[in-house]
């Protein structure tokens, strides 16, 4: 029995605190992690693209998740006139549409346009 | 000792630059605005912080579109088409030229992009009945870094004329071999 207790005397701090260090070392790599994937998920610009978050639900159902009308060209085959005509096709045709949105135009952040301009002048 | 009273000193007259300075700053921008202005801000600073709500969701929305439409194009289209030309020995230089500086620009669009949403979020965080100066010049931030975004959009459409000019004169110039090539 004398013996028994010796042992358990020279145990030190955190050998009887093992599992306590455990817990600590574990939420501690939890919040490092967490901490890693919000910095990639902001630095990176997905945060940008995710419209899932709070503000953003009212234009969600909008996106356009179908990219199946917008048609692959082959990269393997011939190039003959037949091919080349192929691709100007598909080309002109998603490039005019593409060019006809002339997004983020106009000045919608304009004093005037928001009504916060000097009304002097 | 004498290193430390140097230090104070040096500290000291850094310290009065820089507030000099920051309250010159603060000082032209009061100036700039008249009280009118300053209450006219806080009049309509409801309806303004609304119209920047929804446009902060539309431009989200439109980026996340075109974006998809503008990678798109350089996927499913012109990288594409260049490796077939390579794939068969023909000179796509001019091509992969354009393609590259358009993959260069919509790596900047994404970056202006970003910059933009971030500078829009941080105006509609401001209190603009408390603090309407730097509300406004938030906006005018805004509104220069999406200038800068429409800047690069148009920018990506004028490549997308200069790869449609490229192989159109690929075009020409894979006529021309085959006339010769013919008796």
């Amino acid at each position: 029995m004398n013996e028994n207790e010796a042992i358990v005397e020279e145990l030190s701090f955190w050998d009887k605190h093992r599992f306590l260090l455990m817990v600590v070392i574990a939420i501690g790599i939890a919040f490092a992690m967490t901490f890693i994937s919000m910095a990639m998920y902001t630095s990176s610009g997905t945060a940008q693209l995710d419209l899932s978050r709070p503000g953003y639900r009212s234009v969600s159902s909008q996106v356009n998740r179908d990219d199946s009308s917008f048609k692959n060209y082959s990269s393997i085959g011939p190039v003959n006139q037949e091919s080349i005509n192929e691709f100007k096709n598909l080309f002109n045709t998603q490039a005019t549409s593409i060019q006809s949105a002339d997004a983020f135009s106009g000045d919608p952040l304009s004093p005037e346009a928001l009504g916060i301009n000097d009304p002097t002048k | 000792m004498k290193i430390s009273v140097k230090a104070l000193i040096v500290g000291l007259v850094f310290a009065t630059t820089i507030t000099g300075v920051l309250f010159a700053r603060v000082s032209a921008v009061d100036s700039r605005m008249n009280d009118q202005h300053i209450e006219n801000i806080r009049s309509n600073c409801v309806t303004a912080k609304n119209t920047l709500t929804q446009l902060h969701a539309s431009d989200a929305l439109l980026r996340v579109n075109m974006g998809q439409l503008y990678e798109l194009m350089t996927t499913k289209l012109m990288d594409r088409f260049n490796s077939r030309l390579s794939n068969n020995n023909y000179d796509n230089s001019s091509l992969t030229a354009v393609t590259s500086a358009y993959n260069q620009k919509l790596d900047a669009f994404r970056n202006d992009y970003r910059n933009y949403e971030v500078q829009l979020a941080v105006a509609l965080k401001i209190d603009c009945l408390n603090q309407p100066v730097s509300f406004y010049d938030a906006v005018a931030a805004s509104r220069e870094k999406r200038t800068q975004v429409h800047v690069d959009v148009a920018r990506l459409n004028q490549f997308l004329n200069d790869y449609k000019t490229a192989m159109n004169a690929f075009e020409n110039d894979y006529l021309a071999k085959q006339g010769t090539k013919q008796p």
